[in-house]
Parts: structure tokens; sequence; C-alpha cells
């Protein structure tokens, strides 16, 4: 996508007559900010390993209503039990097959809006949250009322099929209410070749509320996903993130959370398998901003072939920040020689009295490992499975 | 049975054993001890089959095969266990799993049906029970936060269920108080018989109070320079090593 692909992908947009032109202000001031900065490239310190060429090299264009399928489409192949699904087709919400948890308000962007007086977020934290807000056409929101208990875990299904470079650019709010709690699942698959992703989810707690989060990156490996999170927790609530990434050829997360109300905990957790030439990438900002709050990063990936990836953490503990208690872990096994990964735990502290640990180690597979398992009668190829099952079922326990 | 000749191995271009030679036949219980440095570990890495361990000259042969180019698991489906003197921690694999996967694995190389979880569970209690290990060790990832006494335990655990011609328990000993040393001294016990061949790694004569060996053999830098009945240990334990030295 260069820039004069993004202008005509732009007019389109806002020529849209089924779009309200209510939100066209602030796609355009998005819009004219992300012009001025354009894409990242390496030589912006965040972006110094992502190597953004399978968006930046390729032409995508928004989806259209002729992008949804024409009647039913089968999707039988993403069944999963006991969870309510509301499924987004190449950007195009079908209500037919969707089906919604009991406790929950299932919002357009615009009845959201309208709902929380159109206090619109338009964050910069980087030029895909404006390219966000500029081409935002999909996704859903959520509202749980408090003292609300989910029972059912919501599973949005974001199925990104067919031929055609679409750019799809979903927008997600979820918002507990006050002592409420649910499950919430994001689940990206299809079998499309070409596909531009630049999502953002902006997640609001309220005090005592529960989120467990989770999001799977299954969609096909020639894709490009870019998910911005921003999570603003207020006092003792709870989120829990696990992330399963294994598709898409660029991935890349972004994770801002703000510890804002004190007993807060946010427990944020990555497993990520590439192979051939995937880049999957996790950054993720934990800031603590009030005394007494916990968080803990636990990051995993498992690379082969002349795959690459990246683990950002960043833990910020402000000056007021006292006894916080967090910790950073991110653990990589590289399965081949060609395989690259950076790991960066970071720690950025202005509070005295807290508990902060950080660590990282990346590595191949332990050769002691290998001989005790053959030595008992395993052959090689068992014997590798088993320790990287092993690898990563020591994250798995801890969801 | 096992027949080693004018074994020469060396690790990272360092000769270790120097033409050693011994003989194993069924039903025997020998015992190789040293000091720290004398190449009785690698004695047994070497008949193991680890790969950072070079033989250079002679031959190791079980059952009348030689087995030197042999992988690990061609050996270990062939009947050659080893007790390790440092169990490997394996963080995230569930013991039963493993356990059961090495069984199956050497049941399907004899031409048997793998076990099921049920038939395994059953199967591996009994087991257990013999080496006084609390269930709970099953459910656990192998070795990780096992105290010394429960790993080495854990080794006997795999013998018990792997069922070995040749066991060698290297420094099985290393770690144990009294009481876990007879628990596992009672399991090798009970597993010995005529068909069996043991190979017993030790720095200390207190092991072979517990599991009686039918001959002792001392080694010195890579050979063993004398060998006798189970007299021989403790004749060592009074003189030490130093009269053995040329």
């Amino acid at each position: 996508m260069n820039i004069s692909d993004f202008n005509i992908e732009f007019d389109k947009m806002i020529n849209r007559d089924y779009f309200s032109d209510k939100v066209h202000p602030m796609r355009e001031k998005a819009f004219s900010k992300f012009l001025e900065i354009g894409l990242p490239t390496k030589k912006w310190e965040d972006w110094r390993f992502t190597n953004l060429s399978s968006i930046s090299n390729s032409s995508f264009r928004i989806s259209e209503k002729q992008d949804a399928p024409n009647g039913d489409v089968d999707i039988s192949q993403y069944q999963i039990d006991d969870v309510e699904t509301i499924v987004i087709y190449n950007g195009h919400y079908l209500e037919a097959l969707s089906s919604i948890s009991s406790g929950i308000q299932l919002l357009s962007g615009l009845d959201y809006l309208e709902k929380t007086n159109w206090e619109f977020k338009s964050p910069e934290r980087s030029p895909f949250d404006l390219l966000n807000t500029a081409f935002m056409d999909s996704g859903m929101s959520i509202v749980v009322d408090q003292n609300v208990i989910v029972e059912r875990p919501i599973r949005m299904l974001f199925i990104s099929s067919g031929l055609e470079s679409l750019m799809v650019t979903p927008r997600i709010h979820i918002d507990l209410g006050e002592s409420s709690s649910a499950t919430f699942i994001e689940d990206h698959r299809g079998d499309s070749n070409s596909f531009f992703q630049n999502g953002s989810t902006f997640v609001t707690l309220k005090q005592n509320a529960q989120l467990d989060h989770i999001r799977i990156q299954s969609n096909s490996v020639t894709t490009a996903n870019i998910v911005n999170i921003q999570v603003e927790q207020n006092a003792d609530s709870q989120y829990t993130f696990f992330q399963f990434a294994d598709g898409s050829q660029l991935g890349r997360l972004n994770i801002y959370n703000e510890l804002k109300g004190e007993g807060a905990n946010s427990d944020i957790n990555g497993l990520t398998l590439s192979n051939d030439s995937q880049h999957l990438d996790n950054h993720i900002i934990t800031d603590h901003q009030v005394p007494h709050c916990s968080s803990s990063q636990n990051f995993k990936t498992v690379l082969q072939d002349h795959s690459s990836g990246v683990f950002n953490g960043r833990t910020i503990v402000r000056k007021d920040a006292q006894k916080t208690d967090s910790s950073q872990s991110n653990k990589n096994l590289l399965l081949s020689k060609s395989a690259l990964m950076n790991s960066n735990p970071q720690l950025e502290i202005y509070a005295d009295d807290v508990k902060c640990a950080h660590g990282s180690s990346t590595g191949t597979l332990d050769k002691n490992a290998l001989f005790y398992l053959r030595s008992r009668g395993l052959d090689v190829l068992s014997a590798k499975a088993l320790l990287v099952r092993g690898f990563a079922t020591e994250l798995l326990d801890l969801v | 049975m096992l027949d080693i000749k004018n074994l020469h191995a060396s690790v990272d271009g360092k000769e270790i054993l120097k033409g050693l030679n011994l003989s194993i036949n069924p039903g025997e219980m020998h015992a190789i001890m040293g000091r720290n440095g004398s190449g009785k570990s690698t004695l047994a890495n070497v008949i193991t089959g680890r790969e950072d361990y070079n033989v250079t000259k002679g031959d190791i042969l079980f059952a009348g095969d030689s087995v030197l180019e042999w992988s690990p698991e061609a050996r270990s489906l062939a009947g050659i266990f080893m007790s390790f003197q440092y169990p490997v921690v394996i963080p995230g694999v569930n013991n039963t799993y493993f356990l059961k996967a090495a069984l199956n694995a050497k049941r399907k190389h004899a031409g048997e049906k793998g076990l099921d979880a049920a038939g395994f569970l059953k199967l591996i209690k009994e087991k257990l029970n013999e080496v006084s290990m609390d269930p709970k060790y099953l459910q656990r990832a192998v070795n990780d936060g096992f105290s010394g006494g429960e790993k080495k335990r854990n080794e006997i655990l795999q013998m018990l269920t792997l069922e070995p011609t040749l066991a060698i328990l290297d420094e099985t000993d290393s770690g144990l108080d009294i009481d876990a040393l007879k628990i596992v001294a009672d399991g090798v016990n009970r597993y010995r018989n005529a068909d069996r061949l043991f190979l017993v790694i030790t720095h200390y004569q207190r092991l072979l109070k517990y599991i009686e060996p039918d001959f002792v053999h001392v080694l010195i830098d890579g050979q063993i320079v004398k060998s006798g009945g189970k007299e021989l240990a403790l004749e060592l334990e009074e003189k030490g090593y130093n009269w053995l030295e040329s």
C-alpha cells in the first residue's frame, strides 16, 4: 500500500452512502495525520525488527458489500462447542449465522457511539491506530452491565476468505460494568491468500470487573494482521489475556494496558508458533499508574525454518505506583539455525517500593533432555515433538 | 552377553577411556568403583550411546552385536538402560505421558500392541508400589520439582517399567538418604534374575551393602586395574585407591 493507494481507498470510504457521515471528521483528522507520518520504517525504535513489506509492497482495497458471501456460508469447520459465536466475514457481520450470549448487549460501531455519548477514542500510539480510526469498517461492540455474570463465552469469529486483496479494519469495544464478568474470544480464521487486517480493540473494565480475553490468530499464513489492543482497568479489576498465534505472514500484536485503579491485576500471555518466513511480533506495555496493582507478561515462541519473531515487553511503574508486583518472562525455542528471535523485556520504574522481575531466554532444544528421552527408547522425532509440546504446555497450564 | 573390548573413548578430544575390557554374563551384578574423573560415567554414557562421546578404538558387543553404530533409542529398545546420575528435568512433559510413550515404543518394537491409558495405569500403579512412590508424581512434569531421592526413584521406576536386560546404575546412591537408598536397592534386588545383567557405578562402598555385587572392578585413569569379589569393595573402603596406582 503506497500513499496513493491509501488515498484512493480513503475516498471510497468517505463517499460510502451507508456509513454515517457523523464520523467523517474523525476519519479525516486521523487520515491526514497518517499521511504526515506514513507507515513505520525500520528506523523507528518500536518497529526496528518488524518487516512491513507484506503491507507496503501490496495493494489492498476496502471490503465492499459484494465481498460478503452470497447466501449462506458454511462455517462448520470453525465450530467450537459451548460458546456463542458472532460471525464477521470479510468485514461483514453475518447476523443470520450469529448467536448472542445472554447478559450482553451487542452493538454496531455507530450504536456504541450513540450509547456512549460520542466519547470517541482516537489513540495515536502508532500509525496503525490512525489507520484504524480512518478506515474502521467492521467489528462489533459488547457491553455488559454491572453485576452481570456472562456464563457463555462470547466468540467473535473473523473469517477472511477469497482471492481478493482486502483491507479490513475492525474496531471492537468491550465494556464491562462494575463487578461483571465475561469471557471474550477473538478467533481469526480463513483461507484468504491476501488480506490486511488492522484491528483495534478497546477494553474498559469497571471496578471489580473480570475479563478473560482469548485471541486465536490462525488465519492463513499469507495474511497481514496488525492488532492494537488498549485495556483500561479500574480498581480491583482483573484482565487475563492469552493469545495463540500460528497464522499470518506478518503478525503484530500491540497491547497497551493501563492499570488505573488500585488492586487491579492483569496477566498477559502468548504462545506463538512460526515457520517458513512468518514474522510474528508481540509488543506489550503494562502501565502501572497507581499503587497495589499486580501484572505479569508471559510469552513463549517456537520458531522453525527462517521465521522470525519479536517480544518487546515493557512494564512501566509510575512514581505513585508503590507496592507494584510485576513479572515479565519470555522464553523462545529455536528449532532451526536460520530462525531469528528478538527478545527485549524492559522495566521502567519510577517508584521505589516495588517488586518487579523479568527474564528472557532463547535457545535450542536441550541436548541432555533429548538424550534422556532417546535413552528411554523414543526416536528423535518423537523426542523432539515431546520436548516442544512440553515447552508450550508449560504456558498453557497457566491459562 | 555384554563384552567390552579394548575400549578407547574421548570427550572433546580428550581421551578418557584407555583400553577398557569388561564382560558381564546374564545373572551377574558388576560394580565399578573409582574416583571422580576416572572414567566411570564416561563408560556408562558410551554404552548407552550419548553423542558427545567418541569411541576411537575397541568395541562394545551386546548379545553378540556391536552397538557402536546404534542410536541411543536402538540400544534402549534392544534392552540397554541407564539410571542417570543426574536425571534430566523436563518442564511441561507429564511423567505419565513420558513413561507411557517410552513403554509403548518398546512394546511396538517387540511386536506387541501399545497399552491404552487404563492398561498403562494398572501396570504403573504396581510399579509405583515397588519403589514406594506416591501416584501424584505421575501427574507432575518429568523430574520437575523432585528431590534428589525422588528423581532416583523415578529412574528405578522407569527401569521396572521398561524391563531392560542390561541395567546400568550410574551413581544411583548419590543424593539419597538411607531410607531412600534402601527403597532403591530393594527395587533393584527384586529386579535381579538369571537373565539380567547389572553394572553399578559408584564412588562409595555404601550402596554395595544393599546391592551385593558378584564382581567389583577398580577403574583408574580409564582402565580397569583390579577386579575381585565383593570383598574388594571393603578393601577399597579401608585403604582408598592409592595402593592401586602405579
